[in-house]
């Protein structure tokens, strides 16, 4: 038997065409159907304005975008012996900025994306969660569009500002500005504590054993009620292999697939389109399914995201979950709110440090057009994991621009008979709405996912 | 509330989009956002509502009052299919039921960034994507709220007052004139260097203006970006951010974060002056070297 059914109310639609066996699902394949070419609409453009064109890949992770976007252009400068100096400032301002997206981002997702499909599990009517009318929906509306104005007073607005720029930021600001933004952290925080998990944020942050899940409240308590009486911590589980490329102040960098290591090297990355369709209709394969390419790190399949970041960096909490039901639908879930409160105290925490006597931006002293080729390559983490930025400049002029998102890692289709990471997390499920809940528990992004 | 009214139905359809308009939305004031949802009926966002597919609304009979598309159309299934269909054709079958259509944002405007995918060669905005037989319907012209996002305030106030009013005067481009009128120049921040002739010395600085050299379009470009500002705290250029232009025709263009110049002077000068009474005014302007305007504002 074989099931077409068309996932909505994730970013954009994705279509999940199972296969089944003995009422379970024995092969499953992700489509993407939309495909918007930026890699090639990049390419011809000067490459500055490539600091407005990669925001708009993603409406939600346009931050990570840039940010993975002004760094590759400095790696040019790096490679050419020209390495622009930051000061701490701006790598501040840059980070808060991403952090802030990304705590924006996992509000939405938890009240907006995942809970009204979670509530449907539950024996109880949990009206509170329905979708524009819901109480909670409501307030996790309110509480993201108050938070996001803490990056706006730097960014000037959000979605889609391209606030860095080589060589810093093109903000300044004073010392109301930052405790302006602290008060929206606050506020955000204030949600946090009494909405989501019902307890002081510093009681929270010292849970470090699955046993403390018994000490959550609030509405994440509605999550682990219903994600144990379903059995979600037993589904969804895929090769438990992790990847984090970004480092920052807030992330390490690492992988873990037997064990951990925090070497990562780019040259590891490969990306293909044995099953992806390509726009010359001439080389697109009998296989092609999806407008997503595969990525594998050394040859395999890893998933990345707050599950990853959370287990790479050994936060305990998340950690000793993890030891216990792996890499779960729930455990997923949970290592991404638990990672909103992990950033809400790690944000404000740098927003403390900055110094606002410090430059924030110190200007280049090449103008990017003097090079007569270059490359550049960086890797920030977004809400939804790892995004890898790879360009190439000649006298100024993007040749080629190649973007990996994070829900490629995830998202993408299998290859050589192996299945990729979301893939592996469906099969052997017995219901195509508890696989639609492991596919949404990805944090699916499809203008992400085919860019 | 009286519920014995009943609320215009909305029906929000995406297309070759980034979701940035969705978003931009949701980061509204939340209690703008909450009276708009109090006042209309929301009965189908692809992102937010739950209870109905896009297959059951190209199906069902019922009358949508305002059809809202965000993002660029295309008929190439090729590369763009949604609910198993092109775009181009959902559009049409939506459009036949509805009222009122409303292009949120630039793409969906004028094709904006998505149409730079120039492979696929039949990218475009609504007006351009319909024929007179597919509006035939429609009780008012297409409107267009152009921007890169659109401000989720320009879709609440046209919203309003075509429920109230049933009509809003639009410019010869499609956008309502009370909100394009405006120029995103006026209300900045950085007026008083720009009357001046003092440029921002490089990016990174509250002070001086982004016109000289880092390629600010605010003077030529239709929105009161400045007048509502963006999240209710801000807008790019108060923050230091050149304006690019979002809310235009030619967006996105060629070198946005820098300022063409010829001989030293900007190629392109305020809207409705000419380059001479440009030239002769900002010559006199400098000869005023006003220590204030050269200074740190906070010492
Ligand atoms: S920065 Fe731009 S919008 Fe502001 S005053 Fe200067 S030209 Fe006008
Ligand atoms: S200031 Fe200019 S670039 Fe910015 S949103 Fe307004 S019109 Fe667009």
């Amino acid at each position: 038997m074989k099931t077409v059914d068309i996932v909505e109310r994730i970013e954009g639609e994705a279509k999940l065409i199972c296969q089944w066996d003995k009422e379970k699902i024995s092969d499953v394949k992700i489509q993407f159907l939309n495909f918007r070419g930026f890699e090639f609409i990049l390419k011809d453009k000067p490459i500055l304005d490539a600091l407005v064109y990669t925001p708009r890949i993603c409406g939600i992770c346009g931050q990570a975008h840039l940010k993975a976007t002004v760094e590759a252009i400095e790696d040019i400068y790096k490679n050419h012996n020209e390495e622009l100096t930051l000061t701490n400032k701006a790598k501040l301002l840059r980070e808060i900025g991403l952090n802030i997206e990304i705590i924006d981002s996992h509000i939405k997702w938890f009240y907006m994306f995942i809970m009204p499909d979670i509530v449907k599990f539950s024996n109880n009517s949990l009206e509170e969660y329905s979708a524009l009318k819901g109480k909670k929906w409501l307030e996790a509306s309110s509480i993201a569009s108050e938070t996001i104005k803490s990056l706006a007073v730097i960014a000037g607005q959000w979605p889609h500002t391209s606030y860095m720029v080589p060589g810093g930021v093109v903000s300044d600001p004073t010392l109301l500005d930052l405790v302006t933004m602290q008060n929206y952290m606050d506020q955000a925080i204030r949600f946090y504590e009494n909405s989501l998990i019902g307890t002081n944020l510093d009681t929270y942050l010292s849970f470090n054993k699955s046993e403390d899940l018994y000490k959550v409240k609030g509405d994440l308590k509605d999550f682990i009620t219903i994600s144990f009486e379903n059995g979600f911590e037993k589904i969804g589980k895929s090769y438990n292999r992790h990847l984090v490329l970004g480092d920052s102040l807030s992330f390490e960098k690492g992988k873990i697939s037997r064990k951990l290591t925090k070497n990562i090297d780019y040259e590891n990355i490969e990306e293909f389109t044995t099953n992806s369709f390509d726009i010359d209709k001439s080389k697109v394969s009998k296989e092609a399914y999806t407008w997503s390419k595969t990525a594998l790190y050394a040859n395999s399949f890893y998933e990345t995201g707050p599950l990853s970041r959370a287990v790479v960096q050994n936060r305990s909490f998340v950690s000793d979950i993890h030891k216990h039901y792996n890499d779960s639908m729930f455990t997923r879930v949970l290592a991404r709110m638990d990672e909103l409160g992990f950033l809400l105290s790690k944000t404000k925490e740098l927003i403390q440090q900055i110094n606002i006597n410090e430059e924030s931006f110190i200007k280049p002293k090449v103008s990017l057009k003097d090079f007569h080729y270059g490359i550049g390559q960086s890797s920030v983490e977004a809400c939804r994991g790892s995004l890898y930025h790879d360009v190439e400049i000649e006298n100024g002029i993007i040749s080629k621009y190649d973007v990996i998102t994070p829900t490629v890692w995830n998202l993408g289709p299998g290859i050589d008979n192996k299945l990729s990471t979301s893939q592996k997390a469906i099969v052997g499920i017995d219901s195509l709405e508890k696989a639609k809940l492991i596919l949404r528990s990805f944090d699916v992004c499809s203008v992400c996912t085919t860019h | 509330m009286n519920n014995k009214i009943k609320k215009p139905k909305i029906v929000w359809l995406q297309a070759i989009t980034c979701n940035g308009n969705t978003h931009s939305l949701l980061s509204a004031n939340a209690n703008r956002l909450k009276l708009f949802l109090d006042s209309f009926d929301l009965v189908y966002h692809p992102s937010l509502t739950t209870d109905t597919l896009l297959n059951d609304l190209l199906i069902e009979k019922n009358e949508i009052d305002f059809l809202l598309v965000e993002g660029a159309i295309t008929s190439n299934k090729d590369f763009f299919q949604i609910s198993d269909q092109g775009i181009n054709e959902a559009l049409k079958k939506l459009v036949l039921k509805s009222k009122y259509l409303i292009a949120i944002g630039s793409c969906a405007s004028y094709g904006g960034v998505h149409q730079k995918f120039e492979q696929n060669d039949d990218i475009c905005g609504l007006t351009d994507a319909l024929d007179e037989t597919d509006i035939s319907y429609l009780t008012h012209p297409i409107i267009n709220l152009t921007g890169c996002p659109v401000h989720p305030e320009w879709i609440f106030q046209t919203l309003f007052s075509l429920k109230e009013y049933k009509k809003v005067p639009l410019d010869e481009k499609g956008r309502p004139k009370e909100i394009y009128s405006y120029l995103a120049h006026h209300g900045c921040t950085r007026n008083e260097y720009f009357e001046w002739k003092v440029e921002a010395k490089s990016f990174g600085l509250k002070e001086g203006c982004l016109f000289y050299e880092q390629g600010c379009r605010g003077p030529m470009t239709h929105s009161n970006c400045n007048k509502i500002l963006w999240n209710d705290v801000n807008t790019k250029t108060r923050a230091g951010m050149p304006c690019i232009g979002c809310t235009e025709f030619d967006f996105p263009r060629n070198n946005m974060l820098e300022t063409k110049k010829n001989i030293g002077i900007p190629d392109e000068v305020p809207l409705g002056v000419t380059k001479r009474a440009y030239l002769s005014l900002a010559g006199v302007a400098k000869t005023f070297k006003i220590d204030r305007l050269n200074e740190k504002i906070i010492k």
